[in-house]
Formats: C-alpha cells, sequence, structure tokens
C-alpha cells in the first residue's frame, strides 16, 4: 500500500528545523534519516525535510549520531 | 556559521528568522539583557520583528566547544531561541557578523523563512514531553475517530441517492 506524503496530508508546507518532534519521526534510531522509499515523503517536501534535519544537527537540536 | 536558503518564492524573499544559543555560562537574570543586544542590533538594521522566542535552558545533543580568549570551553547546555523579522533595505550580513562577533551567542543559524508559522508541533522546544506526548496521542487518535463515521455515512447517502434515481428514472 502507498502511504500518502505525511507533509501533504497535514498541508506543512514548509518544515522548520526547530520543529524537532516532527523531525524526530523521520530518523532511526542511530539518527540517520530514512531515505524517500522508507518516508514515502513528496519529492518537494523531502528536500526540505533532509535540509531541516541537516539544520537541526547543525544547531545541536537533533544529533548527529547515537551510538 | 552561516547558511541561507535561495530557492524561496518572491514575496517570501526578505523575511528571515534567526536562531541562537546563549552561552549557559550567563546567569538567567541577564538573558533579556542579551536578547535586547541583539534585538537592538535588529532595528538599527530596519528589521521588523514578527516572531520570537524568548531563550530556554535545554540540553545539546552534543558538546560544542568556544572559545574565550584561547581557552576552549565546553558547553552541555545553552539558551536556545530565535527572532523572525522582516528586512526591507538592512543588510542581513552586518546582522551576520554581528551575531557572529557577539561573545555570548554559542552557535547561531540565519534563514530565510516565511511570515505564517512553521511550527507544526509548538511545544517542542519546551521541556514538557509529557504533554507533548498526550497532545501527540490524541492529535493522532482524533482524525480516526472522525474518519470512522463519516465513512458508512457516506456509503449509505451514495445508496440513498442511487434509490432516488432509480425510483425518479422508473
Amino acid at each position: 500500500m502507498n502511504k500518502q506524503c505525511f507533509f501533504s496530508q497535514n498541508n506543512i508546507k514548509h518544515v522548520d528545523y526547530k520543529d524537532i518532534e516532527l523531525l524526530k519521526k523521520f530518523v532511526n534510531p542511530h539518527a540517520r534519516m530514512n531515505g524517500k522509499k522508507k518516508t514515502s515523503v513528496c519529492a518537494r517536501s523531502q528536500r526540505q525535510l533532509s535540509e531541516a534535519i541537516k539544520r537541526a544537527r547543525y544547531m545541536a537540536l537533533m544529533p548527529f549520531v547515537t551510538r | 556559521m552561516e547558511k541561507k536558503e535561495a530557492s524561496e518564492k518572491k514575496e517570501n524573499s526578505k523575511i528571515y528568522e534567526v536562531g541562537y544559543h546563549l552561552v549557559s555560562s550567563i546567569a538567567e537574570e541577564n538573558i533579556p539583557a542579551e536578547v535586547s543586544k541583539i534585538k537592538e542590533n535588529l532595528l538599527k538594521e530596519g528589521a521588523v520583528i514578527i516572531s520570537e522566542d524568548n531563550p530556554k535552558l535545554r540540553p545539546l545533543t552534543y558538546t560544542i566547544k568556544k572559545a574565550f580568549g584561547g581557552v576552549y570551553k565546553k558547553f552541555d547546555k545553552a539558551y536556545f531561541g530565535f527572532i523572525k523579522f522582516e528586512l526591507t533595505e538592512g543588510d542581513i550580513t552586518k546582522i551576520d557578523s554581528f551575531m557572529k562577533s557577539n561573545e555570548s551567542v554559542l552557535r547561531y543559524l540565519v534563514i530565510k523563512t516565511v511570515r505564517e508559522n512553521t511550527m507544526f508541533y509548538p511545544k517542542s522546544l519546551s521541556f514538557v514531553e509529557k504533554e507533548v506526548k498526550f497532545k501527540l496521542e490524541r492529535s493522532e487518535k482524533a482524525p480516526k475517530v472522525e474518519k470512522a463515521p463519516e465513512k458508512p455515512a457516506s456509503i449509505e447517502e451514495i445508496d440513498k441517492s442511487i434509490d432516488e434515481l432509480v425510483a425518479t428514472g422508473l
């Protein structure tokens, strides 16, 4: 079953790097980003998502690695 | 220490947001003074502040080093806050260089953004994790409950309308 894009469903047009609870949904336990196949997020949102996660990592709001 | 996004719509091109970590060695009473320094600098450049969040002490996910007069200090905690503002004529590079030269700023990020609120879970930055979880659970449950009664009702409606159509057709 194809899941619909989370961001389109919730009408999120801009992904914020401060929104850690949201970003945490799209990383695995090692704090690596999930690929687009796993997240089933549309291409535009996936690009925004990766940018946001990288910004959150730089600002030490999210870890680069865990374990 | 700067990152700027260029691929935004023209109408939103002048809205910026600066997020910053203030060094945890500052006493909590002196935080508003530090924030007002940053704000003054923004206003000097002709910025119109849209929204802001007062810095709150939060743990960092990794230790950050900052040099004070040639000596490195390590930080595990910092006061994180942000200011969203509109800049019509001022120079963003000046704001950027001010943040860079500010001793009490451990780390900062200047980004282009939009006027609207971009936070989906607004409370994620505070320490009330339980509350967030509770809200998440509710928000996850809520749509399911809403959707369930809708579907059978719609099928019934369709059946009814079909029956009516058949009756009128005959």
